[in-house]
């Protein structure tokens, strides 16, 4: 019965791993040809799909570098947006859930509601009147209006609520309360460290969030010194449009591969629950 | 204690007031704005802008335009959610199973996030290209004669919605694993441990244990979703012409709203109404989710909707 | 068939090609000598420029060239999507406004009838002096004010390829190919001689979207006039040879602007078996030839430089255009004014522009921060009357002339400038178009009847403008 149960357990496991491996190849293959093209000529591209890389990269990068494009530059106002709307974000959310969760007060069931409604309205539309609101309060082409709206990011409440009601921290924080910890000490000291899976999470969605934010920083940053990736590379397709297409492809593998790097050290701090529940016991 | 805690949740204010702070300094405006434009006949173009009531309602509902991008949405979003949330749970329940003991887990999960990293606009060139007449599924499918001759996918509704389908699903099947599984490992070992020393079987800890306390992070994945789903934009927009062709078959709630803006003066009167109305249908149906999915009962978690449906069984 | 417009822009492989195909025809100009002679009143202050293509850029270098105290900040936004005109139409009126913008041919028509740009009516009279093409002012103008000029006029053109026609039928002299396409019936029977001839794998045309232009151009009302929408006889007419060309095989199916269409310019394209395929023609304007023919018609393996020759086509035509105007409230306006006088309305820059007189030398000595790409080839068609007179003769023998076997493309674009009608274009006719591409290419696939082409596409329109009388359509 044991070696039939083991046998089984293996069936399975060889078909769980077939489902991974199927996901796996329909999640990479689109995105290995992106970076693929960015080493073959237009020609090349032109004439079809090709899973093996050529060799115009140098030839594709004198292109991307004859437009007088500064991509490391825009890399680091990439990355200082992105870095610091992550902090924002995460930060201020998790205080306000914090709050949300932790506290009985009055207004606090309207409270969580009314973030609710916030998720759902579409920001999109207001993006001109939010311009010409920022414009009014001297804040265009200035990361501060991609960046200090984000203290009120309902979206990353709402997640950071949900997160912190599916934990149980009751006992730990009345015991912190024991052991004389101020209120703010609690939510540094123990409810922070506690939430590092949900807080990464949260992390890495605002990373991708501000790192592929094009249509915002767009609309609000207009001198080029401050221009961001994606800002970047839009700009290189509008110029030759649909022509230079190996050197598209190079700008675009430019604003993702630096991304995935980074994601794969980050994902690493997404701890496993295990190391959570030790915590608790 | 029961006055200091009294007190002490005074607190919750504290905690909340950056938000508030923040929403009233550089949200409330822009929400204001988009209410109140719906109500005029407001454009980019002209300086002088009337009063009209609610003329740019009456207008939406006044052929089926708008009916036909609700109900585009609503297809495209329950087509890619179903599967999207499929596979998140089925791929969290095998990654933290302890018998299946999956290799990897951290590195598969990376990878599938990978699509929701890339910029909607290079995803959605990239599918335009391997589905343009001359592309590369042409030459796929009729040089294995799957197709007798080339077809026109992007021209054709079925093809094209499908597209969009499986292009959303591709982006964001990643983001809803980490979630969902980021709420499962935040669930006590102990619980586990304790229903074992009881003899639970699996399915019955997935049912009384899993289920009930991934509830708030269910909860999320589907409002968030539905809200997503409900303003989706960049995908249809980029794929075709950026009028949700063929047909207006992929033309969206936001593509709409999006046209009225960009006609040639600029509406965005008639865009605010677009967004008001999306606005009140996404509030409506997300309540009515809460409403039904919320806890009756605080203190006892596990009675809750899901729990229930499957004890009924 | 909005990307056709979008293609106006400096293009790196133009000057590389040129570079390498020799000295330029007309004399190369002394590096440093930016400004020939300064006005006596010297301009200073800094300017705001918006563009959606870096051919304004070059102006703007060669702008602080001639006037060293003016800085020119000059802003370049992709309107692949429609970004530009949004970011401008946000950024009108508040503290960020730009002082000048370009404006591209689809939405110059929008702008000029907005309250958005300043009036320019001092400058007309240097049209006259330079005898600026009426056509070019006229689509600056609306109700006789001129709020926006362009250095462009943009006629159009019919390019074919000569080897296909010797070998098709039986001359490649450009006199005969075009009396064998003079008029619409005689182009279907050229296309049907094309394509039974060899192994029958020569279209005749690319795409239905660059057929557009030509019946477009030649229909006797604009899309709107007294809040009605008009549906011209010509645009019956162009769907049905549209119709025609598709259900008999003599056009591609590919898409403007995409890769199956800058394949058949250089002869790589292949259809889905891998059978080589080639294009006959292609409905290209001014600066189709040096922006886009003759950039795309190299491959890693392929040239077909030299086997092109330019014909008028069935019917004269244009398309596209570049326009400046000046935003009102501008705090810059007199600067702002006399940088579109010097795009627009300048016989030396104009000269100077087309005639390849701004290498990248040349404006990295007025701006050592230039970008290596940044250069104007010599070839594109300018709009004073005066500055082609004078120019003409100077392409005789240039690299643009060896590209089509030895023809002046600038004395035929001369010839056919005149006759380019500006009347016909109104602010609503980019959406009015766009409308019509689905459905119409529905219709061409055979999954829709002509009559549903036609209720599809006024349905569209209507929902686009909720005020315009719409017709009956022309086929129910």
């Amino acid at each position: 019965m044991f070696e039939n149960y083991r046998f089984n357990t293996n069936v399975i496991r060889f078909f769980v791993y077939l489902v991974l491996i199927i996901l796996l190849a329909v999640t990479i293959i689109p995105i290995w040809i992106l970076i693929v093209n960015a080493t073959r000529s237009t020609t090349e591209i032109q004439q079809g799909l090709s899973i093996l890389p050529s060799t115009h990269l140098f030839e594709n990068y004198r292109i991307l570098l004859g437009k007088g494009l500064n991509l490391p530059r825009g890399f680091s106002n990439s990355l200082f947006l992105a870095v610091s709307s992550t902090i924002v974000t995460v930060y201020f959310s998790m205080l306000t859930a914090y709050g949300i969760v932790a506290y009985e007060f009055k207004g606090k069931k309207l409270f969580s509601n009314f973030i609710v409604l916030l998720v759902m309205i579409p920001m999109q539309l207001s993006i001109i009147g939010f311009y010409q609101y920022m414009s009014k309060l001297g804040l265009t082409d200035n990361y501060a209006a991609l960046i200090f709206p984000l203290i009120a990011n309902a979206g990353a409440v709402f997640f950071g609520k949900q997160y912190l009601e599916s934990m149980i921290m009751q006992d730990l924080i009345d015991a912190a309360r024991i052991d004389g910890a101020s209120e703010l000490g609690i939510f540094h000291l123990v409810m922070m460290p506690l939430a590092i899976p949900g807080a990464a999470t949260m992390g890495i969605f605002a990373f991708v969030a501000s790192w592929n934010n094009f249509f915002n920083a767009f609309i609000l940053i207009s001198s080029i010194e401050k221009y961001t990736l994606p800002m970047l590379v839009q700009t290189l397709r509008g110029d030759v449009y649909r022509t230079e297409f190996g050197a598209i492809y190079l700008g675009l593998a430019a604003t993702i591969v630096p991304i995935i790097i980074i994601y794969a050290i980050f994902s690493r701090y997404i701890v496993s629950g295990i190391a959570i529940g030790a915590l608790k016991e | 204690m029961s006055l200091s805690k009294f007190k002490r949740n005074y607190y919750g204010y504290l905690f909340i007031a950056p938000f508030v702070i923040g929403f009233l300094i550089f949200g409330l405006y822009p929400v204001y704005n988009t209410l109140a434009l719906s109500f005029t006949d407001t454009t980019l173009m002209t300086k002088n802008a009337n009063f009209v009531g609610l003329k740019n309602f009456e207008r939406l509902f006044a052929d089926n335009v708008f009916i036909n991008a609700v109900k585009n949405t609503w297809i495209i979003w329950i087509l890619n959610f179903i599967p999207q949330v499929g596979i998140a749970m089925l791929l969290s329940i095998w990654f933290t199973n302890t018998r299946l003991k999956i290799k990897g887990v951290g590195v598969w999960r990376a990878l599938f996030f990978l699509p929701n990293l890339l910029v909607p606009a290079s995803v959605a060139a990239l599918f335009f290209a391997f589905f343009s007449f001359y592309g590369p599924v042409n030459q796929f499918m009729v040089r294995f004669g799957l197709l007798p001759e080339a077809m026109h996918y992007l021209q054709s509704v079925p093809v094209t919605r499908g597209l969009v389908v499986f292009i959303q699903w591709w982006m964001w099947f990643g983001q809803t694993v980490i979630i969902v599984m980021a709420g499962m490992t935040s669930i006590p070992v102990t619980l586990y441990e304790a229903a074992m020393v009881d003899g639970a079987t699996s399915s019955q800890m997935f049912r009384r244990i899993t289920l009930p306390l991934l509830k708030p992070i269910l909860i999320y994945v589907f409002v968030t979703s539905l809200v997503g789903g409900m303003q989706m934009f960049d995908i249809p927009f980029l794929l075709t012409d950026g009028r949700g062709s063929p047909n207006a078959s992929i033309q969206t709630n936001n593509i709409l709203m999006y046209m009225k803006f960009a006609s040639s003066k600029g509406h965005i009167g008639a865009a605010s109404s677009v967004g008001v109305l999306i606005f009140i249908m996404t509030s409506i149906c997300a309540l009515g989710i809460f409403y039904f999915l919320r806890d009756r009962d605080n203190d006892e978690p596990k009675r809750s909707w899901f729990s229930k449906k499957s004890t009924e069984r | 068939m909005k990307r056709l417009s979008y293609i106006l822009s400096v293009l790196v492989a133009l000057s590389m090609l040129l570079a390498a195909c020799g000295s330029p025809a007309v004399q190369a100009p002394p590096a440093d000598a930016p400004a020939a002679d300064a006005p006596a009143a010297e301009l200073e202050g800094t300017l705001n420029v918006w563009a959606f293509t870096n051919e304004i850029r070059t102006m703007a270098i060669a702008f602080e060239g001639r006037h060293p105290k003016v800085d020119v900040v000059y802003t370049m936004i992709p309107m692949t999507n429609g970004e530009y005109q949004t970011k401008v139409k946000a950024a009108a009126g508040t503290a960020d406004s730009p002082d000048v913008v370009a404006l591209e041919a689809a939405f110059v028509k929008e702008w000029v009838e907005s309250d958005l740009l300043a009036n320019l009516n001092d400058l007309l009279p240097l049209t006259e002096e330079l005898k600026t093409f009426p056509s070019v002012v006229e689509v600056g103008s609306y109700d006789g004010v001129a709020k926006g000029f362009s250095y462009q006029a943009t006629p159009g053109a019919f390019f074919y390829r000569r080897s296909i026609a010797k070998e098709c039928l039986g001359t490649d002299d450009p006199a005969e190919v075009q009396a064998m396409v003079a008029d619409l019936d005689k182009f279907v029977e050229t296309a049907a001689k094309i394509k039974s001839c060899g192994t029958g794998d020569y279209f005749t045309v690319g795409t239905p979207g660059e057929m557009l232009n030509p019946f477009l151009a030649n229909r006797e009302q604009p899309w709107i006039v007294d809040g009605d929408l008009v549906i011209d006889p010509m645009v019956e007419e162009y769907v049905k040879f549209a119709k025609l060309m598709r259900d008999n095989g003599y056009e591609s199916q590919a898409t403007q602007w995409s890769e199956g269409w800058f394949a058949g310019m250089n002869d790589t394209l292949k259809d889905a078996n891998g059978t080589p395929k080639k294009v006959f023609s292609y409905f290209l304007p001014t600066w189709g030839l040096p922006y886009v023919l003759i950039p795309n018609s190299k491959s890693d393996t392929t040239d077909t430089g030299g086997d092109w020759a330019m014909i008028n086509g069935p019917m004269a035509y244009q398309w596209g255009g570049t326009w400046v105007g000046v935003l009102d409230g501008s705090p810059n306006s007199e600067l702002a004014k006399e940088f579109v006088k010097f795009v627009a309305l300048d016989e030396e820059n104009l000269t100077n522009w087309a005639t390849g007189v701004y290498t990248n030398e040349y404006l990295k000595a007025i701006d050592p921060e230039t970008p290596d790409d940044q250069a104007q080839a010599g070839g594109d068609f300018v709009s004073s009357q005066v500055v082609v007179e004078k120019i003409t003769s100077s392409f005789d023998n240039s690299d643009l002339a060896k590209f089509l076997g030895g023809q002046n493309s600038y004395a035929a674009f001369a010839q056919a400038a005149p006759s380019v009608n500006g009347a016909l274009l109104t602010g609503s006719d980019d959406a009015i178009q766009r409308a019509l591409n689905d459905p119409l290419a529905s219709y061409l696939n055979g999954d829709i009847t002509e009559a549903e082409m036609y209720a599809q596409w006024l349905d569209a329109v209507r929902n686009e403008f909720p005020d315009l009388v719409i017709p009956e359509p022309p086929v129910k």
